[in-house]
């Protein structure tokens, strides 16, 4: 069975018409299922135990990263996949990275039902897709427990398992470090404000690592640009945790 | 110009950690490839690969690596097993130990300097010289 995982926002009027499309899509392709409307009563991680329960095949988030980001909390180290389908113009950036650009080629996507089993971060009890980062100022981030990094300088300090376009890291993806199924992640330090002859220098840094601790009394450390986690957090990989369908024009 | 810039963003792209130029680095550092550090490091710093360190780099650490390019201030030994090269800028506090040296001009190094390689053929040949005397003698 399919379940479908409707955000609240999408109730507005502005979406009727896209998710009239949706619907429409997803009969013609035979992929009629549960639909599970979000509200203030209900939350994710109870909603998808019990549709899982229940003998969900598939757990599709339909909303924005922010959707996403919930579910796969939900979801993480059970075999059913992740579908989702984007609705809206803003905060779809992990959907395009799977290669799922917009609703209606979301819907042929879960068709084609192409499953990937992808790495997911785990920050302290929480679990991370795309990636993690906190300001720089007042961080200090300890790795491995052998040695400790800090910055004076303003910037970002990323975790990175695969890029969604909006780090705006200094390191093109061509390299081949943004893979979410090597069991790796990428830990980046991009500061950037020395201007020199008019040419402006971004500093960037980057280390490897099993296991980081990031503390800093004032910020707190960001999850796939959505949920915010305070400080001690530990980071590390869970590896080939999720399934996921995604789509042919993935960034990875 | 140019190619100074290429020659840094192909060494970026080969490193496995980059400390960059606002960074500080506390504690034991160990790795398994190469490194390139701008920034500041204190405590051990220890590679199997090559490390370049740049010219606004500050070091107050021991270093061990395979391959070494100094241009900025060491405050520590330098152990490295092959190549080792002090370049202009470079400031070396402490003693250095290297099979092969470049030191270029304005380098500076206070510290002793030892020739891993050599002392290794200088054994092998002493060795040789005592076994062939021992073998005159029976």
């Amino acid at each position: 069975m399919h379940v479908y995982i409707y955000d609240s926002y999408i109730n507005q009027k502005k979406y009727d018409k896209a998710i009239a499309m949706i619907e429409t899509r997803l009969t013609d392709l035979g992929l009629n299922g549960k639909i599970a409307r979000l509200g203030l009563m209900k939350n994710i991680p109870d909603l998808v135990q019990n549709e899982l329960k229940r003998g969900a095949k598939t757990i599709t988030a339909v909303g924005n990263d922010q959707t996403v980001c919930q579910v796969i909390n939900a979801l993480a180290g059970n075999a059913a996949p992740l579908g989702i389908i984007p609705v809206g113009k803003n905060n779809n950036f992990i959907a395009t990275s799977l290669g799922i650009t917009s609703s209606q080629e979301a819907c042929d996507i879960l068709s084609a039902r192409r499953i990937m089993k992808l790495d997911l971060g785990r920050a302290n009890q929480n679990f991370f897709l795309a990636n993690a980062n906190i300001t720089t100022l007042g961080t200090i981030v300890e790795i491995d427990q052998d040695y400790s990094i800090e910055t004076a300088e303003s910037g970002i300090v990323n975790i990175v398992n695969f890029t969604t376009g909006e780090e705006k890291l200094p390191i093109s993806s061509t390299q081949n470090k943004f893979n979410p199924t090597d069991g790796i992640l990428e830990f980046f330090i991009v500061t950037g404000q020395d201007r020199k002859f008019l040419k402006k220098i971004t500093g960037k840094s980057i280390f490897s690592f099993k296991s980081l601790t990031i503390i800093n009394k004032d910020y707190p450390v960001i999850l796939d640009q959505v949920l915010k986690i305070s400080t001690p957090v530990e980071i590390s990989v869970a590896k080939q945790i999720l399934n996921v369908i995604v789509g042919k024009e993935r960034s990875f | 110009m140019f190619k100074k810039q290429e020659e840094r963003t192909e060494n970026f792209t080969k490193a496995e950690t980059i400390i960059g130029h606002s960074v500080k680095v506390k504690g034991d550092f160990n790795s398994q490839g190469d490194i390139i550090v701008e920034g500041m490091v204190t405590g051990n710093l220890k590679t199997k690969g090559s490390l370049q360190v740049g010219e606004k780099a500050q070091i107050k650490a021991d270093i061990e690596a395979r391959e070494a390019k100094i241009g900025g201030e060491i405050k520590g030994n330098v152990k490295v097993k092959d190549f080792l090269e002090l370049t202009t800028t470079a400031k070396v506090y402490g003693d250095i130990e290297a099979a092969s040296l470049s030191i270029e001009r304005g380098a500076i190094l206070n510290g002793k300097c030892t020739m891993t390689k050599e002392d290794k053929e200088a054994d092998l040949k002493t060795e040789h010289a005592r076994k062939e005397e021992q073998g005159h003698s029976s």
